[in-house]
């Protein structure tokens, strides 16, 4: 009994201090009366519900204080307009981009598959051959399970209860049987595929995402059985993958999941009997990794089997066999990230958003800080007459968790704008990417925790500054007189400084970016970019047989160009000036040097039909361009002819011509054929590229864009272009139909986007420090109006007073503007490692002395201003009313 | 001061404090044990609740603390002592009115069968 009257009386105690003030000792009183009662009438049972009546209590009690708080808050607020409006839009926009960097940024690189343990597969960092995959199988000690799969693989699917319909054109992936099984995927309807399926030449089983099924099956709940036309081929749906699982590598996600062993008419990927054929690189192999095992043991082994392979039959040896160690990446997240590169890009990001945040709530801070100040005369009544501390803190708080709670409304509103805008101007591309999430409730909860923290945790100090218990001076004063030196590393100037320092940073860094991304964003063309036409066809997928194919390609140019107002038609394997494909680029080696001296460079391969640069209107700087005979080559061709850019001709052969010089790669060897100018392609300036004739091969297992034609002509020519295809077969799928004008807006736009992003974060946070100065002088000077007032008695110039409140200013700015270089520095280094895109913009943009220079100068200067406006109006202090007022 | 209606029904708690400060003042202690005898038990206003009701009463003008003190020997000069406010007395009256309509229209009824 003795133990249930302490724990009562210890609760009781916990009750908030008003209510013990009148009501704590009669209830600690009456539970002693009751007590020894309640225990003879009801035993245990009693006295546990006496404790938890008291508990409940405690909690209802705060809850009714917590309400109050909110009530007064929110009447506070609404007294001070202005600095609710200024806190909010403040705390607002910092938290709107910190949630659209988390939407856009954080999910996409920590968000793991929807499967069991994604945390244990992994994935070599480059494609394989089937053959290899089956090696590593093998190896069951270490993996308990190894999948090949291609993903971003073009589908032409047909519903066939719309037979006359145009086929669409949808992406998956081509699976291993065991696919599923190694993620440890079930089926939500139907089943996934069993290993019976490993028989090549079963009847075409596919597997389709949940997104398919609703989008477009519409749900339907008899999908197990039905039939669907794939490339113009039958096949039957077996089983519909569970919710939010779009394959392996999400961020391009997958619709159908067709298995490798369907006949290669259903995918033309699967065409030379691909499965059988060890040069046949073009298979991912996910492997789950066995219990226990760790992934340097598995790198280890993977190596040692591709060395083993790779003695087997030497003449497929490529580089990269006989590394100690195969990189594996993991596979389980939505991109494929090495795994010593994760942490640091998410700290990365966790850092930037604690950058903006922190610059928001600096903000938030400082204002609070001034706010507290000016209402101390009122707490310390309060204190004096009763009021616990901690209620008064808790009460201030209210204010700040208010404050930014309303600003992550706010927030979370910016955020989906700007999502959606982001989503609006996502760059083309020839498969659908997920550039960023829409901000569901995870981003709402993010938002709405940061906005609880942040308006804790930054006006939690503020609210102890003001409620500090020192009554007597804030009663008799009003406010202390301030000595020079006084507490120089105060709250207040540190929470300045680190603003000044965290908006400098910031605006020097997209400063970099946007000179960085407008000097080296252009893209040049010869022609009116509205007189270029672009389509894409894919005939294989339409059920086209190889020599179909090839057929269909070989008449087209010249039935096209017969078309009245065509001027130059050309094909190609993407779209000029793409800014796909980033990992085209091989090294190559030359003998180009002086006196023929092997020269090596990295160059980036594009693969371009007969007459494309005569379509772009880009004359030979030497040698010819790719005619008809080139695209005829065969595969077996043993030296293919090339056309260099001027860069990449000047870096391979510096001893001069390098028309008819020799390059060779792992795999071939090339023969330069011609020499053009740099194209320049946006933001991708790609320093050296080497054109391939686009040759028949490529006909049957066109890219992912499909063929890319390019009619030169006005816009009205695509109209008789499109008909014409369709004169001679309906069925064909004319897909991606725009003038370049149009895809080089659409590629831009992104830039753009980004662009605006960035400038609008450098401008937003140099105004918050502006904002933040001001308001901080003008505490300051309020401050010291006592002194002042006496300093202006006593004879000061005007002069003198300004620089007494403007040294203050000036002395935090110095130090916010040394250390904000440092810091735009030291980011601008760690952006630069981490992303091609960064580095590229910032060598651009880091060497502009505009920046350099000016953006200090100008906050500088916009800080001066700032915090000269409260200082000339200290000027104005009349000595007499300063005096008499405090 | 809040209209009567609003109290209406009282929540039973509250009843039976006012119930209690219904024929005087009364302290906290005796009015657990009133509430207890006078419902055999069956309620049982504990502790902190009961603290929390007074509170709340006072807040909403229906009791009051008394300055009044009974006779010394019966005093326990530690306790604080409350009583109905006039507004109590009346919210209180008219609680028993809609009672007592509630009850009248029932014994019909249940006449009728």
């Amino acid at each position: 009994m003795s133990w249930a009257s302490r724990a009562y009386r210890r609760v009781a105690r916990a009750f908030p201090h008003e209510f013990t003030m009148v009501y704590g000792a009669d209830m600690a009183q009456l539970g002693d009366d009751v007590i020894d009662d309640i225990a003879k009438r009801e035993g245990l049972a009693g006295l546990l519900r006496m404790l938890a009546d008291v508990v409940l209590r405690l909690a209802i009690e705060y809850l009714v204080e917590l309400r109050g708080d909110v009530r007064y808050a929110l009447r506070a607020l609404r007294q001070s307009p202005g600095f609710a409006l200024v806190g909010i839009l403040s705390t607002g926009i910092g938290m709107g981009l910190t949630t659209t960097v988390y939407a856009s940024k954080w999910q996409i690189i920590s968000r793991q598959l929807p499967v069991a343990h994604p945390d244990r597969l992994v994935m070599p960092d480059k494609p394989v051959s089937y053959h290899h995959v089956e090696a590593y199988r093998q190896e069951n000690r270490i993996f308990a399970g190894v999948a090949a799969f291609e993903p971003g693989v073009a589908f032409s699917v047909r519903f066939t209860e719309d037979e006359s319909g145009k086929p669409q054109r949808i992406f998956g992936q081509l699976v291993s049987p065991d696919y599923f099984s190694v993620l440890g995927v079930r089926a939500q309807a139907g089943r996934v595929f069993s290993a019976s399926e490993d028989h090549p030449g079963d009847a075409p089983a596919i597997v389709v995402s949940d997104r398919f099924w609703r989008a477009r099956l519409g749900a339907a709940s008899d999908v197990v059985g039905r039939a669907l036309r794939i490339n113009e081929q039958l096949v039957t749906i077996v089983g519909v993958a569970p919710r939010d699982f779009d394959g392996v590598l999400p961020i391009n996600p997958s619709e159908l999941f067709v298995p490798i062993t369907v006949r290669r008419a259903v995918a033309p990927e699967l065409a030379d009997d691909v499965l059988h054929r060890s040069d046949a690189r073009q298979f991912l192999a996910l492997a789950r990794l066995a219990p226990g095992v760790a992934v340097d043991v598995a790198e280890g082994v993977l190596a040692t089997v591709n060395r083993r392979l790779a003695a087997e039959d030497t003449s497929l040896r490529v580089r990269g066999d006989t590394v100690r160690r195969v990189p594996l990446v993991a596979a389980g997240g939505m991109v494929p990230l090495p795994r010593d590169v994760k942490p640091l890009i998410s700290a990365f990001f966790a850092a930037l958003m604690g950058l903006i945040m922190t610059i928001a709530c600096m903000n938030l801070g400082s204002m609070l800080v001034a706010r507290g100040a000016n209402r101390r005369r009122e707490f310390a009544i309060r204190l004096a007459v009763g009021a616990s501390r901690f209620r008064l803190v808790r009460q201030l708080m209210a204010e700040g968790v208010v404050l930014s709670l309303l600003g992550g409304v706010l927030g979370f509103a910016l955020a989906y704008l700007l999502i959606a805008l982001k989503m609006k101007y996502a760059a083309p591309s020839a498969q659908p990417i997920v550039s960023a999430i829409k901000p569901g409730w995870s981003a709402a909860w993010f938002a709405f925790g940061l906005a609880l923290v942040c308006g804790c945790g930054f006006s939690l100090a503020p609210a102890l500054r003001a409620t500090r218990a020192d009554v007597t001076p804030a009663l008799k004063d009003g406010s202390g007189l301030q000595l020079p030196g006084h507490r120089r590393l105060g709250l207040r100037n540190l929470l300045m400084v680190a603003q000044l320092t965290g908006s400098l940073a910031l605006l020097m860094i997209t400063g970099f970016l946007v000179l960085g991304l407008s000097q080296s964003g252009q893209v040049e063309t010869r022609f009116d970019p509205r007189d270029a036409q672009l389509l894409a066809l894919d005939p294989a997928r339409d059920g086209y047989a190889p020599h179909r194919s090839v057929a269909f390609f070989e008449r087209l140019p010249d039935r096209l160009r017969g078309i009245a107002g065509v001027r130059f038609v050309a094909l190609a394997a993407q779209p000029p000036f793409a800014v796909e494909d980033e990992d085209a680029t091989v090294p190559v080696n030359s003998d180009g040097g002086a006196g023929g001296a092997r020269i090596q460079a990295s160059v980036k391969k594009d693969v371009v039909g007969s007459g494309f640069f005569a379509a772009l209107e880009e004359p030979m700087l030497a040698g010819r361009e790719f005619t008809a005979e080139d695209e005829r080559l065969p595969d077996s061709t043993r030296v293919l002819p090339v056309i260099l850019n001027g860069s990449a001709a000047a870096a391979l052969f510096t001893s001069g011509n390098a028309v008819g010089g020799r390059l060779r790669d792992g795999a071939r060897t090339y023969e330069v054929v011609g020499v053009v100018r740099d194209l320049k392609n946006g933001l991708q300036v790609i320093p050296s590229l080497m054109y391939l004739p686009l040759r028949q091969v490529a006909f049957t297992t066109p890219p992912a864009g499909g063929i890319t034609v390019i009619v030169r002509g006005d816009p009205s020519v695509i109209r008789a272009v499109q008909r014409e295809i369709e004169s001679q077969d309906p069925s064909l799928t004319v897909f991606d139909v725009r003038s370049l004008a149009e895809y080089l807006e659409r590629s831009r736009a992104a830039e753009r986007y980004a662009l605006d992003t960035y400038a609008a974060i450098g401008v937003f946070s140099l105004v918050l420090a502006a904002i933040g100065l001001a308001g901080v002088t003008a505490y300051a000077a309020a401050q010291r109006r006592k002194e002042i007032g006496i300093r202006v008695a006593l004879g000061a110039r005007t002069e003198q007073v300004l620089f007494l409140v403007l040294r203050e200013g000036l002395a935090l700015v110095s130090v916010g503007t040394v250390l904000g270089l440092l810091g735009a520095v030291g980011m601008a280094r760690v952006m630069a490692a981490l992303t091609d895109t960064f580095a590229r913009a910032l060598r651009v943009g880091t060497g502009d002395p505009r920046l350099v220079f000016g953006a200090p100068l100008l906050l500088a200067g916009l800080a001066l201003l700032a915090s000269y406006v409260p200082a000339r109006r200290a000027t104005r202090i009349a000595p007499l009313s300063a005096l008499r007022s405090q | 001061m809040p209209p009567t209606e609003r109290f209406l029904p009282l929540k039973t708690q509250w009843f039976h404090i006012m119930l209690c400060l219904a024929d005087g003042e009364q302290h906290g202690y005796a009015i657990m044990q009133e509430v207890l005898e006078r419902t055999d038990g069956k309620i049982r206003l504990w502790p902190a609740s009961l603290y929390g009701s007074l509170k709340r009463l006072i807040a909403a003008d229906l009791i009051e603390e008394s300055d009044a003190r009974p006779a010394p020997q019966l005093d326990d000069a530690r306790r604080r002592y409350y009583k109905l406010t006039p507004h109590g007395r009346r919210v209180l009256k008219a609680e028993c009115d809609r009672l007592q309509d509630l009850v009248r229209a029932l014994r019909r009824k249940l006449a009728r069968t």
